[in-house]
C-alpha cells in the first residue's frame, strides 16, 4: 500500500507545478496507441493516408492523447484521485521523432476537488494538447 | 579629438504614446502620437520641425511621419543602426545636425510594434534577406536564436568570472520593478514582484530567466531637440545634451562578440564613455541619475562598470548597497526601465532621462538631479548621452 | 454563395441538429483486464488502480476500475473502418458541407466528463447525437462551422458513466500560396540554414563534408574566424584554411528554454568552445546534462547529422 502515496487535498496549493515528463512520440506509440483505443482510422498506422491528409507521417490519435493526459495528472495525484472530467483543445499534431514536453500547474483548489491546467508542447509544431484535468482527491488516508 | 558639442543642443520636449501590448493601429500611427506629442510638450509647432533622427530599424519613413504630423519642409533625417544601440545613436544624429545648423528642430522618435508585431524574442529566424543573414547564420542552425540567448552567453562567463550572482540580477530587476508599481503608463504598474516570483518564473535562456528580460511592447516615444536659442522660448526648462557619443570596439559583432580574447565586457561602452565624459568635462561623480538601458538585466550592472560607477567586477555590490534605490548612489530606471516600463528600444529612457533632469519623474530623486546619463542597447555598437540643466 | 444559398445551406444543416449519429449500442467486449494491460503498457500507465488487483482489493474502492480515458474505447467499431464506415446522420452532415465546399475538418475540443467509475465485467453502450451546430465563423483557418456530437456511455444497468463532448470545424480551405508546393507541406521543419554566400560557402560546403575548417591568412598565417575576406592583422586578401582537431574547452554556455523553436531539439545548449587552434566557436554541446556543465571543461566535437537536411559540428564533454 505505502508504495503508492495519493495527495489529498490538503497537500495542494494553487499554483502547485506538476513534475513535468518528455514523451517520445515513436511510431511504435502512435500506431499501438491507436491499436490499444481501438482506432483504425488508418491516418494513425499509415504513413501513406496520413500523407495523403497533407501531414508527413501517421499523427497521434486523440484517444491516445486523453490517455496521456489522464496518466500525467494522476502520476501527480496517486492512486485514489478520482477523475471527473478532462476538458481538451486540441492543436499541432504529434508525429513520429517528435519529443512532447509535459507540464501542469494546479489551477483550483474546491474543497477535495482540483483543477489541474496541463500542456503537451512538440518540439516542432508547439501545442499539441491544453486543458484541465479535473481530480477529486481522497479525504485524509 | 574631442567632439565640440558641449551644450550647443537642448532637448525641449519629450512625450511617450500609451504602451501596451497590442496597441491596435500601425506603426506610423505610433510614430506620429509620439512626434505630435513632444512638439506639444515643447511649445512648437508642427511646422518648426525641420529634422528627424530614428532607428534603421524604424519601419516609418521620415516623410511619412512628417506628413502625417504636417510638419513642413525637412532639412535633416538620420538614421542610427544596431538595433536598441541606437537610442542615443539617434540622439547623436540631432546633436550633429542642430550643433551644425543643419536643422533647427529635430525629433528624434522610435515606434514600433513591438508586442503585437514583430517580436524580438521570435529571434533571427524567418525570411532575412539582409548581409546581416551571413553572421547570423554562424548561430541560427545551433539554436543560438534570441537575443536573451546571445546575453546570457555573456552573462554566464562574466559571473563566472567576477562572482556576482543572482542577488545582484534580482536588484536590478526589483529595484527597476519598485519604480514602475508608481508609473501609471508601465506595464508593471502597481504589481510588485518578490524574490520567490523572480526564482520560480520560466528559464529563457540559463541563466536568465522571465523577469531578467524586458517586456516587448507597443508604443512610442519621442524628444525634441533644438539650439538653446530657441529653447529659451519654450515651454520647460531646457534640458542641454552635455555630451552623447557612439562606439563600436574592435572585433564587434551585432550582439555575439565572441571572438575577443576575454569577451566578458562591453569594451564598446568603455570608449562611449570615455568621449562622452571628455565631451561634457564631467566624470562618473557628476552625474546624479541615470538611465541605464536594460534590455535585460546583467547589462545593466556591465554598463555601470563601463561608466566607472564603480570598478570592474564591483557592479553587484554597487547596486546592492542600494545604489539604483531612491536614496541611492544613482537612483536608476526611474520610470521602470524596459524591465518593468516598456520595451522602446530605450528612446522611453531618453524621455524620463529629460524629465529627471527638468525634476519631473513620477520618482523624482529628492536630491537636485544636474546631470542624468541615459545610454543604448549592450552587446552591438552602442553609446551614451549625459543630459544635464541647460544654463 | 449569396445570401439566399447561405440561408438555404444552413437550414439544411441546422436540421441535423438532434439527429442521432449512433443509437444506443452495446459494445462488442465487456470491460476486461486484457485491453486494460495493454491499453496501459503502450501509454506507460502504472496505476495500480487499473492494473493490480491485490492493491485494488485494499483500497478505498475495493477492486480495481477502468482507465476513464478509455470509455470510449469499448464502443470503437473495429479494423472494419479501414474499409470505410456505414452512412450515418454525421457522415451525411460532413458529406453536406464537402459538398458547398466546406471540405478542411479539424478537431478542436474534446470534453469528457466521467459520473460513475466502471469496472471489469461492466458493459458500456453508447449513445451520439449531434448537439449543437454554430453560426457562420471566420478562423484563421477559413470560413466555417464548428459542429459538436454529444455521446452519453450507459452501463448495464443504465447508469450514465460519462459523457463527451467533441467539436469540429468545418471550413473551406484558404488557397494556398502558389509557393508552398506538396513537399513542403509535407516537410518536418529542420534547423535554419545559415544562407551561403562568398565569404563562408566554402566552411559550410566543408561542414557538409564533415569537416571543420578555420580559415588562415596566407600572409601572416594568422587564424580567424568567423571568415571574412581580409585578414586583421595584415590586411593581406589571400587566404587558405586548416581542419580543426575539434579539442576545445568551453568559454560559456547557455540553454535555450524558451521560446521552443520548430525544426530544434528541445533545449538546445550553445557554448562557446576555445578550440585548441585558438579561434572561438560557436556549437551545440551535446550528450550531457545542463547542470554537469563548467566553464573550462574539455570537449571534443564531430560533425554530425543532426536532421533531414543539415550536417553540423556537436561537441561533447570529454
Amino acid at each position: 500500500m505505502s508504495e503508492y502515496k495519493t495527495l489529498t487535498a490538503a497537500d495542494v496549493s494553487v499554483g502547485d507545478k506538476l513534475q513535468s515528463t518528455d514523451i517520445d512520440i515513436s511510431t511504435g506509440l502512435v500506431v499501438c496507441g491507436a491499436l490499444a483505443t481501438r482506432d483504425f482510422e488508418p491516418v494513425h498506422h499509415s504513413k501513406a493516408e496520413a500523407q495523403a491528409v497533407g501531414l508527413p507521417d501517421v499523427f497521434m490519435n486523440i484517444l491516445t492523447s486523453q490517455g496521456l493526459m489522464t496518466r500525467f495528472a494522476t502520476d501527480w495525484s496517486g492512486p485514489e484521485a478520482t477523475v471527473n472530467s478532462i476538458d481538451l483543445k486540441l492543436g499541432a499534431p504529434n508525429i513520429p521523432g517528435m519529443v512532447m514536453a509535459m507540464t501542469g500547474e494546479v489551477t483550483a483548489v474546491n474543497g477535495d476537488t482540483v483543477d489541474i491546467n496541463i500542456l503537451g508542447e512538440n518540439n516542432i509544431w508547439g501545442m499539441h494538447m491544453q486543458g484541465t484535468v479535473q481530480l477529486t482527491l481522497p479525504k485524509e488516508l | 579629438m574631442v567632439a565640440n558639442i558641449k551644450d550647443k543642443t537642448v532637448i525641449v520636449g519629450a512625450y511617450n504614446t500609451k504602451f501596451s501590448k497590442s496597441s491596435g493601429v500601425s506603426e506610423l500611427s505610433l510614430a506620429a502620437q509620439a512626434v505630435k506629442g513632444a512638439i506639444d510638450d515643447a511649445g512648437l509647432k508642427p511646422e518648426d520641425i525641420d529634422g528627424m533622427a530614428t532607428f534603421t530599424m524604424d519601419t516609418n519613413d521620415e516623410i511619412e511621419v512628417a506628413r502625417a504630423v504636417g510638419c513642413g519642409e525637412l532639412t535633416f533625417w538620420g538614421r542610427s543602426h544596431y538595433g536598441g544601440g541606437a537610442a542615443t545613436g539617434s540622439l547623436h544624429q540631432a546633436v550633429m545636425a542642430v550643433s551644425t545648423g543643419m536643422a533647427e528642430c529635430v525629433a528624434v522618435f522610435r515606434a514600433l510594434n513591438g508586442r503585437s508585431g514583430h517580436r524580438f524574442s521570435d529571434g533571427v529566424s524567418g525570411a532575412i534577406t539582409t548581409a546581416d543573414a551571413i553572421h547570423w547564420g554562424w548561430y541560427m542552425p545551433y539554436g543560438l536564436l534570441t537575443p536573451a540567448s546571445w546575453v546570457a552567453m555573456f552573462t554566464q562567463r562574466w559571473m563566472h568570472n567576477t562572482g556576482v550572482t543572482r542577488d545582484a540580477l534580482f536588484e536590478v530587476a526589483h529595484a527597476t520593478r519598485e519604480y514602475a508599481v508608481k508609473n501609471p503608463n508601465a506595464f508593471f504598474h502597481e504589481r510588485h514582484f518578490d524574490r520567490e516570483e523572480y526564482d520560480n518564473a520560466r528559464m529563457i535562456a540559463d541563466p536568465l530567466q522571465l523577469f531578467d528580460c524586458c517586456q516587448e511592447s507597443d508604443g512610442a516615444s519621442c524628444v525634441i531637440v533644438t539650439t538653446p536659442e530657441r529653447a529659451r522660448d519654450l515651454r520647460h526648462p531646457g534640458v542641454s545634451v552635455r555630451g552623447v557619443s557612439q562606439a563600436a570596439a574592435p572585433d564587434q559583432e551585432q550582439m555575439t562578440s565572441f571572438y575577443r580574447e576575454e569577451f566578458a565586457g562591453i569594451p564598446e561602452m568603455e570608449t562611449a564613455a570615455r568621449n562622452c565624459y571628455q565631451m561634457s568635462d564631467l566624470t562618473a561623480d557628476d552625474i546624479d541619475a541615470a538611465v541605464i538601458y536594460d534590455a535585460f538585466s546583467p547589462i545593466v550592472l556591465w554598463q555601470m562598470e563601463a561608466w566607472n560607477f564603480c570598478g570592474h567586477g564591483e557592479s553587484g555590490d554597487f547596486v546592492l548597497d542600494g545604489a539604483m534605490r531612491p536614496g541611492g548612489r544613482l537612483p536608476c530606471n526611474t520610470h521602470g526601465g524596459q524591465l518593468s516600463e516598456a520595451y522602446i528600444h530605450g528612446v522611453n529612457g531618453i524621455v524620463e532621462a529629460t524629465r529627471l533632469v527638468r525634476g519631473t519623474s513620477l520618482n523624482q530623486p529628492s536630491k537636485d538631479v544636474n546631470h542624468a546619463l541615459v545610454t543604448s542597447g549592450v552587446g552591438i555598437p552602442t553609446g551614451g548621452a549625459i543630459l544635464g540643466k541647460m544654463n | 454563395m449569396n445570401e439566399q444559398e447561405q440561408k438555404a445551406f444552413e437550414d439544411e444543416i441546422y436540421a441535423f441538429v438532434g439527429k442521432v449519429v449512433y443509437p444506443t449500442t452495446p459494445a462488442p467486449d465487456d470491460i476486461n483486464e486484457t485491453m486494460i494491460r495493454q491499453w496501459s503498457e503502450i501509454l506507460g500507465e502504472t496505476n495500480p488502480a487499473y492494473l493490480d488487483a491485490d492493491w485494488a482489493a485494499n483500497s478505498s474502492r475495493g477492486h480495481t476500475i477502468s482507465p476513464p480515458a478509455m470509455m470510449y474505447v469499448w464502443g470503437q467499431e473495429g479494423f472494419q473502418v479501414t474499409k470505410g464506415r456505414a452512412p450515418n446522420a454525421m457522415s451525411t452532415l460532413v458529406e453536406t458541407f464537402n459538398r458547398h465546399g466546406f471540405t478542411g475538418v479539424l478537431g478542436t475540443n474534446v470534453k469528457q466528463d466521467y459520473m460513475k467509475e466502471s469496472c471489469i465485467g461492466d458493459n458500456i453502450s453508447v449513445h451520439m447525437v449531434i448537439d449543437n451546430i454554430s453560426e457562420r465563423k471566420t478562423t484563421a483557418r477559413g470560413t466555417g462551422y464548428f459542429f459538436e456530437t454529444l455521446s452519453t456511455f450507459t452501463d448495464q444497468h443504465d447508469d450514465v458513466v460519462g459523457t463527451q463532448r467533441f467539436k469540429v470545424l468545418k471550413f473551406i480551405p484558404q488557397e494556398q500560396p502558389a509557393a508552398a508546393s506538396d513537399t513542403d507541406a509535407l516537410a518536418v521543419p529542420t534547423r535554419i540554414p545559415s544562407p551561403r554566400g562568398h565569404d563562408n560557402k566554402w566552411w559550410w560546403d566543408a561542414c557538409d563534408e564533415g569537416k571543420v575548417l578555420i580559415q588562415r591568412c596566407k600572409s601572416c598565417h594568422t587564424l580567424r574566424h568567423p571568415p571574412r575576406p581580409m585578414c586583421g592583422e595584415c590586411q593581406s586578401m589571400e587566404w587558405d584554411s586548416i581542419e580543426s582537431t575539434l579539442d576545445g574547452e568551453v568559454m560559456s554556455y547557455t540553454c535555450l528554454r524558451h521560446p521552443v523553436i520548430p525544426g530544434y531539439p528541445k533545449d538546445p545548449i550553445c557554448a562557446v568552445i576555445k578550440l585548441a587552434e585558438g579561434t572561438h566557436f560557436v556549437a551545440n554541446l551535446v550528450g550531457c546534462e545542463y547542470e554537469d556543465l563548467r566553464i573550462g571543461m574539455k570537449v571534443k566535437g564531430k560533425v554530425e547529422q543532426v536532421d533531414e537536411k543539415t550536417m553540423l559540428p556537436q561537441f561533447y564533454p570529454v
